[in-house]
């Protein structure tokens, strides 16, 4: 493997009549790697993520996802290239209310055929991918597979987002402050679940967070202040 | 089709609001149909009052006035016809029928009607249907025998044998009534849905002695008097007729006796086609029909703009599921084909709620219809246009539904995946 993951570099980004927001010269996140990147919010993080997923386009610099020049591609095929490859979990209410979990946790392979077919390679069907990572996140329960999304606890409903996140292999996992609807020990306990999904799925994990308590969890910690030099010193 | 099945859902995440939107829908759909409904119907039972009648013939007058006196019994005559120039035509080579019409009397603000029997015979209405009695018979040589037009019998209850007094003049409350001279019930039409089962038929014989011993108008005093069984033994013929119906062996000679009758030295007369004087009177109704058809558009389009708004208010509260689907894969466009299917799946299921509406209250109002309007609404299945107007309202709100459709594509496109809230 000669690419990284994750590749930035002279990255720059303004949004029009802003001065600017992101200036990062370098930045690399390798295969299989954890990271925790620390922001806090108006850091730009939201806008990283959007780069990274392929919703924005940098006003300057390059973004490589798998040695894939996102700012190459077209809005379409950057929403392709972000589904295929790409999973994420989101602060909170990251479900459709009025999905199953099931439906939920399968929503990726109804927009993404590589998913869909990762899935069924990996697991038969599907329908067993998303019971088998549900059931590796601890729901275990048949009956809560096919139970509303909005009547579980909001715990369970961040290892449904992290199913939904995994499902069909993506070669990245970005999670947003997943744990901060979490009290402590369920955020370890949901992380080491969420390590151990991404390690058997050979997937990166970009994590976000201002909560530093977890950063030595992680393979290595950052903090987009330092790496952004557009960050102001307050922000350091 | 995943895509519907996402708006399914997430219109049933919303059901109440969306039941509403589609309700409003339906109701605007069902008025629309309804009042379609009742357009063709009217303009049908209308065109049908009178048919297989080639020439109606009265006094000099108006077309429109001569067929709403002769036919729907609205309005006066402005003058009476001689007897003879009656028999004149009647006795044309041409004329294969002729139906003598008297009028002027009511009964409880009912109009009689003074003929003989070959309008029991000739006249018809509809699809070219004669009259057909439901009891009794047709009026035969006694004066004094009345037959029911099917509304009379039914809005007065009267049966076969009942008696009745007829009143000089149309006005709903007369002074003057004929009591020295009571009619009995012979006969009691078939209801036809036309003026006709609004009308007492009565022998021009019988018009005739109500009113023989009246002089300018006013009935005769003390010994002037004539009773009626003196009537029954003097010459009834009549003096003047108000107007007349004539059936013709080829209908190509029409014009021609038009013509002849309108240019008769005997007295001045006006001949007209019953199709060509329908014509005239519906385009006078007809601006209130469209009116009509027109403000039904209009709630129609009023429902679909309470579908726009309710999409559009959802938005905003829907920004995180828009987030949701993006984080997952679906690209702006999916998002606004989410909202186009379902602005179509509101508008399909009020459509389909609408027309089912519609049978219902057709089949509650059928009866009632049909008795007090003489409208007979059909249970049918849409008609062509019908289809075309059903069309037309999904092709609309496809149309709208691009509306919010075009905001949430923006929206999505600026939001990305961040949620706002």
């Amino acid at each position: 493997m000669t690419h990284a993951l994750i590749e930035l570099s002279d990255l720059g980004f303004n949004w029009p009549g802003h001065p600017q927001l992101l200036d990062i010269p370098a930045f690399r996140l390798e295969r299989g790697e954890t990271l925790f990147l620390k922001g806090p919010s108006g850091s730009g993080k939201t806008t990283l993520l959007g780069l990274l997923g392929g919703v924005h386009k940098p006003s300057q610099g390059s973004i490589r996802l798998l040695g894939q020049e996102l700012t190459e591609l077209s809005a379409g095929a950057r929403d392709r290239f972000r589904v295929d490859h790409t999973g994420y979990i989101f602060q909170q209410f990251n479900l459709l209310p009025f999905l199953s979990v099931r439906e939920n946790v399968e929503l990726p392979c109804h927009f993404s055929n590589v998913r869909a077919q990762r899935a069924r390679q990996r697991h038969g069907s599907v329908d067993k991918a998303a019971a088998a990572l549900l059931a590796h996140l601890g729901l275990k329960d048949k009956d809560l597979l096919e139970r509303r999304a909005d009547s579980l606890s909001i715990g369970q409903q961040q290892r449904v987002a992290a199913a939904r996140a995994l499902i069909g292999q993506p070669e990245l996992v970005i999670a947003d402050e997943p744990t901060s609807a979490l009290d402590y020990d369920a955020r370890e306990a949901f992380l080491q679940l969420l390590f151990a999904e991404c390690r058997d799925a050979g997937a990166s994990l970009l994590f976000v967070s201002h909560d530093q308590s977890l950063a030595p969890l992680f393979d290595r910690n950052l903090s987009l202040a330092e790496l952004n030099r557009a960050a102001t010193p307050a922000e350091v | 089709m995943y895509l519907f099945r996402l708006a399914m859902a997430s219109l049933a995440n919303r059901r109440f609001t969306a039941t509403l939107t589609a309700f409003a829908i339906a109701l605007s759909v069902c008025l629309l149909l309804a009042v379609e409904r009742v357009r063709v119907e009217a303009r049908n039972s209308f065109a049908s009052t009178i048919s297989g009648t080639d020439l109606i013939v009265g006094a000099r007058s108006g077309s429109v006035n001569l067929l709403l006196y002769s036919v729907f019994r609205i309005g006066n005559a402005t003058n009476n016809i001689r007897w003879d120039s009656f028999e004149h035509f009647a006795a044309s080579p041409q004329v294969k029928w002729a139906i003598p019409i008297s009028l002027g009397d009511s009964h409880r603000g009912y109009r009689v009607m003074g003929t003989n029997q070959s309008y029991f015979e000739h006249y018809q209405y509809g699809r070219k249907q004669n009259l057909e009695l439901a009891s009794g018979r047709a009026f035969a040589t006694d004066p004094f025998e009345v037959v029911l037009g099917a509304e009379v019998a039914d809005a007065l209850h009267y049966k076969l044998g009942d008696k009745l007094v007829l009143a000089h003049g149309v006005a709903v409350v007369s002074l003057v009534k004929h009591d020295d001279k009571p009619f009995t019930v012979v006969g009691i039409l078939k209801r036809t849905g036309t003026p006709v089962d609004r009308t007492l038929h009565i022998s021009l014989g019988g018009m005739e002695a109500i009113h023989i011993d009246w002089h300018n108008g006013v009935p005769a005093q003390g010994k002037g008097r004539i009773s009626a069984d003196q009537a029954r033994n003097m010459d009834l013929t009549p003096q003047a007729i108000t107007a007349f119906m004539l059936g013709l062996n080829n209908k190509i000679s029409t014009f021609a006796l038009q013509r002849e009758i309108n240019e008769f030295r005997g007295e001045p007369m006006l001949a007209i086609l019953p199709g060509v004087a329908l014509q005239e009177l519906w385009s006078m109704m007809g601006t209130a029909e469209k009116a009509l058809f027109v403000i039904s558009l209009f709630v129609v389009l009023t429902g679909l703009i309470g579908m726009l708004t309710a999409i559009l208010t959802s938005l905003n509260e829907r920004r995180r599921e828009m987030a949701i689907l993006r984080s997952v894969g679906a690209r702006p466009w999916h998002i606004a084909t989410l909202l186009i299917f379902e602005a179509f799946a509101l508008a399909l299921s009020g459509v389909i709620a609408g027309v089912g509406l519609l049978y219902v209250c057709i089949a509650a109002s059928r009866g009632y219809l049909q008795a007090n309007y003489g409208l007979d609404l059909p249970m049918s299945w849409p008609s062509e246009y019908e289809w075309t107007l059903l069309a037309g309202i999904l092709a609309a709100a496809l149309l709208m539904g691009s509306v919010p459709a075009w905001r949430a594509y923006r929206q999505s496109l600026a939001d990305g995946l961040s949620i706002r809230l």
